[in-house]
């Protein structure tokens, strides 16, 4: 059944399947790593905890270290301590700190914010002993291994009011919390540099033994006044994995999304190859229909062969998958997000959902041209037709398509390589479908790389003119790009410049999240009086925002409309700290520099939330100062601070575009996947193609065709092919770039920009891979025999 | 008729340097082994033969008798295992394999049986294919010349699969033409053809040596193609067996019938 010289086909097919379903699998796997690691880490943080006493909160965001509660009073404790059944109970005090390394320079947090917290008994202590009194800081042991710190060192941790530098007392157990890097104080101290004076952010209970969680929570929860809540540890930490396994969900879809896309690709390989394997052997299952196989038999045979690459391709591709996901985590590390992992988890339903996905998009592929070997009747299979079916393709709208591309395509190629390239358009040509089949498996990853780049282009774009336009403030400040959005910038910060020399104005703003018809909804905080003279607004978003108050709101009139509001009408917000709040609309505004359908003034911010940091802080400086002066004053005042990222209008530019940089770094490199299965796609349907025209290539070699000229005619058809499905990807990009861009316009993507020179070059680069494609099956057509091409006695 | 078993047909090389007799190409104590050790087969058992410029052989013998290794070793498609071959003065065995695509695109022309033409090509395309690999123009004037003898003018700008097979051998006699080669190998040429058209076929081969002074050599199984030849030579066994001076066709019918083909 198997035509000899047909190895190399089954072996693409496998791979660029095998690579497709490594992505599912390698996705299953990282999303259920990283759920194990961090479930790890919980019910390790959770320890001899059984109750956590905690103000209450009406809504709940994202996962976030940092939840947005008010502090429990300190008077709180004794009332708990005096509960029958409570064997112990202490405050927890934590918040944002940043670890300072030997150099002065932040110790990058993995994943989760660097946590400062209260020395507790959930805590243990590797080497050292706890912390005790104004100067001494206890840290973990995993951090102080990788920057060298020991019991007896000095360490400088940052806080939100400011840094300090502390004696290290003793290292810490790694994951004792959920935070990779920790760093404790006693109790005092950690209210002091966490900024809770007199109060703790919830207070841990341990029960006595023999009473249960859940009763000891019974027995508390008449003892705390409205405001406080009692839950268990396990419900804690429940309620910390759930907001946690919201956010790999969004992950986990994204990554699927790739894969499907991975799969698709594939499957156009799988039809494409079983299309063209089905063509060769007409005469074979034609013969068989002759001696009596019924055609459910023929499209059996077929059938079973893709079977077999479904089943060989998924296996493979499930070993991929680990890979993949050690690829990914690496990739997600890179870019500053460490997750505690603890050893790779493969759950079986990976392996099903893999083999199923590799299994059903190879047979759904295959079974078109299996019933088309069917549809050919016996005799005319025998008697063969290959030669007036090319014939008839090429007269096709498809043929004269493919035809006229192929030939503008290849006249760089015919400059460089002569002769040779032109008989590899005439092959490129001489069946489009099989051609344009191939180009298209590329045409998909190209396009969708294309309008990434268009997008990414137009949101720089937009951005740039947004700060040129708009931003009347000489720096910005805010926390350094790749710094944990827990730690924003301390409103300590505003005062401080407000009495740095050369500062004229300064004006705070807030980021939020609340909720608004059930579901989370972010808003943007401002300083009515002072935001519209560091943003130059169109005059009715700044009418709106100069009569802005405490207790109004300003809404995105497009977002309004779609809900008939209108300036005067109240809207219900729920707020974490504060619940259900009824805000008058104030007026409308249209201004996309905003990039948020609410803002509220910062007094309304700083009444519903519990966490008050700046997202940026706009610094204006009095006329007449230089840049140059109002920097080294802003320097000056922030030297505390040297997490914070001090930026004039171009480095808000730059910074913004590095930001998009950096997600299309990893959206690019996962559709390469798509992009390295359509490359295999082009190296299979030559290797066919090859095999299909051996006595073909062995007539030109005797006739004079040199080596190299093969070599170079097979390269050429591989590079046509690539150009044309890459050509094809940049034209659909072009089409369709503009719909992302369009529904990106009330965040801030107001510019549609067309990179060019990316989009030629990314059709220059398909190219060059199109080579690289055409590289073994040159060789291996440029090592045929020509007396075996040309045939023997 | 004489039985010349393994008689040597050309004389030692400083004898063949006489102008009466240039040769276009000779095997000399040609020998080749198919496969290695204990399982290898005998193709060519020391063959010696010389194609006189300017003539027109014929190679015959039955199936497995070495007739078609023989060709492609002349052609330098194939090498000896050893003993040598010359296509004009040009020693086949010091050449690597860029030379000997060169000498088969310079030297030497090619009829197949099959399998002739590039499909993607028209007729005159694949008539100056082998002068465009080389990068060589076509000499028009003969150009013209041969495809008006071979009387394909107005089929030029039609692809092979417009073109019944014997136009398609035509054109690949044309090719083989075209680029004035020392020698034409034919393989079978009028295997595939029904007899009208392999009659015009051969009667194209012979005015391409009265005409023109191309040397052909043709391996055939057909007497009745055989006889279009000045020359025919029998194969049996790897070995040279007997040769016709102007055949006809019923001797060459006697002569296949005594060597058992």
């Amino acid at each position: 059944m198997q035509p000899a010289g047909h190895g190399p086909r089954f072996f693409h097919m496998a791979l660029a399947v095998a690579l497709a379903v490594g992505l599912v699998s390698g996705t299953f796997v990282l999303t259920d790593t990283i759920d194990a690691g961090f479930h790890g880490a919980t019910t390790a943080a959770r320890g001899s905890v059984d109750v956590v006493v905690r103000s209450t909160s009406a809504f709940s965001g994202d996962a976030s270290a940092l939840p947005e509660r008010d502090p429990v009073a300190a008077e709180v404790l004794p009332a708990v301590l005096f509960v029958p059944g409570v064997q112990m109970a202490w405050g927890n005090v934590w918040g944002w700190a940043q670890v300072v390394d030997r150099d002065g320079k932040a110790v990058p947090p993995k994943g989760m914010p660097t946590v400062g917290a209260a020395w507790g008994a959930d805590q243990r202590i590797v080497s050292g002993r706890a912390p005790q009194g104004p100067g001494e800081v206890a840290l973990d042991a995993s951090t102080a291994g990788a920057q060298g710190f020991g019991p007896g060192d000095r360490l400088k941790v940052m806080f939100g009011g400011g840094s300090e530098e502390f004696v290290i007392s003793g290292l810490l157990k790694p994951g004792s919390m959920v935070a990779s890097t920790m760093v404790s104080f006693d109790l005092p101290t950690a209210q002091r540099v966490l900024q809770r004076p007199g109060a703790f952010d919830a207070i841990s209970v341990r029960a006595d033994p023999g009473l249960t969680a859940e009763a000891l929570r019974t027995r508390l929860r008449p003892v705390l006044s409205d405001g406080y809540e009692p839950v268990t540890a396990a419900q804690a930490a429940n309620e910390a994995e759930a907001s946690w396994s919201k956010a790999l969900g969004f992950l986990t879809t994204a990554l699927l999304v790739f894969a499907a896309i991975a799969l698709l690709v594939g499957s156009l390989i799988i039809f494409n190859t079983f299309s063209i394997v089905v063509g060769q052997r007409t005469r074979e299952l034609g013969l068989l229909r002759a001696v009596g196989a019924s055609r459910g038999q023929v499209i059996w045979t077929v059938l079973k062969e893709a079977l077999a690459v479904g089943v060989a391709s998924s296996l493979g591709g499930i070993v991929l998958g680990f890979g993949v996901a050690r690829g990914l985590l690496e990739l997600m590390r890179a870019l500053g997000y460490d997750y505690p992992t603890a050893g790779v988890v493969f759950l079986p339903r990976t392996a099903f959902v893999a083999v199923g996905a590799g299994v059903t998009v190879t047979l759904l592929a295959a079974i078109l041209p299996a019933r088309r070997a069917t549809k050919v009747s016996p005799v005319d299979a025998l008697a063969g037709t290959g030669q007036s079916a090319e014939t008839r393709a090429l007269k096709s709208i498809r043929g004269r398509l493919v035809g006229v591309a192929a030939r503008v395509l290849a006249l760089p190629l015919i400059r460089v390589f002569g002769r040779p390239a032109m008989l590899g358009r005439d092959n490129a040509v001489r069946n489009p479908r099989r051609t344009s089949a191939t180009a298209c498996a590329l045409m998909i990853g190209i396009g969708l790389v294309g309008v990434v780049a268009i997008v990414a282009a137009s949101m720089k774009a937009s951005a740039e003119r947004t700060v040129r336009d708009t931003l009347r403030a000489d720096f910005v400040v805010s926390a350094k790009p790749g710094a944990p959005s827990g730690g924003g910038v301390p409103p300590a910060v505003a005062d401080r410049l407000r009495r740095a020399p050369g500062v004229d104005a300064v004006s705070e703003i807030r980021t939020g999240e609340f909720g608004f018809e059930g579901k989370a909804s972010s808003l943007v905080a401002v300083d009515p009086a002072t935001v519209t003279t560091m943003h130059e607004l169109d005059s009715t978003s700044k009418a709106a925002a100069l009569q802005l108050d405490d207790s109004g709101v300003l809404v995105r009139d497009s977002f309004a409309s779609a809900r008939r509001w209108r300036a005067g009408d109240v809207v219900p917000m729920t707020f974490a700290r504060t619940g259900e709040q009824q805000l008058r609309i104030a007026a409308l505004y249209s201004t996309t520099t905003v990039r948020a359908d609410f803002v509220i003034s910062l007094g309304a911010f700083e009444n519903n939330f519990a966490q008050q940091l700046d997202t940026e802080i706009d610094v204006g400086l009095a006329p007449g100062a230089s840049i140059a002066d109002g920097r080294a004053a802003v320097q000056q005042a922030l030297a505390d601070f040297p997490s914070l990222a001090i930026m004039d209008r171009n480095e808000v530019i730059a910074a913004q575009s590095a930001q998009v940089d950096k997600i299309l770094v990893p959206v690019t490199a996962l559709l390469a996947l798509s992009l390295l299965i359509a490359l295999l796609g082009i190296a299979n349907t030559l290797a066919l193609s090859i095999h299909e025209r051996t006595r073909e290539l062995g007539m030109l070699r005797a006739i004079g065709m040199a080596r190299g000229q093969l070599r170079s005619m097979i390269r050429s058809e591989a590079m046509i092919i690539a150009s044309l499905g890459a050509v094809l990807g940049v034209v659909a990009a072009v089409g369709l770039g503009s719909v992302p861009v369009a529904s990106m316009r009330t965040v801030g993507v107001t510019e549609l920009v067309f990179p060019v020179a990316q989009l030629i070059g990314l059709v220059v680069l398909a190219t060059f891979a199109g080579l690289l494609a055409g590289v073994l099956p040159a060789r291996r057509a440029a090592r045929l025999p020509v007396l075996d091409a040309v045939g023997r006695d | 008729m004489t039985l010349l078993l393994n008689a040597p047909l050309v004389a030692e090389p400083e004898a063949q340097l006489a102008p009466a007799k240039v040769m276009a190409a000779r095997a000399v104590d040609a020998v080749k082994l198919h496969g290695d050790g204990d399982t290898s087969v005998t193709a060519l058992d020391g063959v010696s033969v010389g194609f006189e410029r300017g003539t027109f052989t014929a190679i015959m013998g039955p199936s497995g008798s070495g007739k078609s290794t023989l060709l492609h070793c002349l052609a330098g498609l194939d090498t000896p295992t050893s003993g040598r071959i010359f296509v004009g003065d040009v020693d086949l065995s010091a050449l690597d394999d860029r030379r000997l695509t060169r000498l088969r695109r310079e030297r030497v022309g090619f009829v197949f049986q099959a399998f002739n033409l590039l499909p993607t090509l028209t007729a005159e395309e694949n008539i100056l294919l082998p002068l465009s690999l080389a990068g060589r123009d076509p000499d028009p004037e003969w150009f013209d010349q041969v495809v008006d003898v071979v009387g394909l003018r107005d089929r030029l700008n039609h692809r092979p699969a417009e073109l019944s097979g014997g136009q398609q051998q035509k054109v690949a006699a044309a090719r083989s033409l075209v680029s004035r080669p020392e020698i034409i190998f034919a393989d079978e040429p009028t295997g595939n053809l029904d007899s009208r058209a392999g009659r015009d076929l051969l009667a194209f081969l012979r005015l391409a040596v009265d005409e023109f002074n191309q040397t052909i050599v043709m391996v055939t199984h057909d007497p009745l193609a055989a006889a279009w030849a000045d020359r025919i030579v029998f194969l049996a066994d790897g070995r040279i067996v007997d040769e016709m001076l102007d055949p006809t066709i019923d001797g060459a019918v006697d002569h296949l019938k005594l060597i058992g083909g």
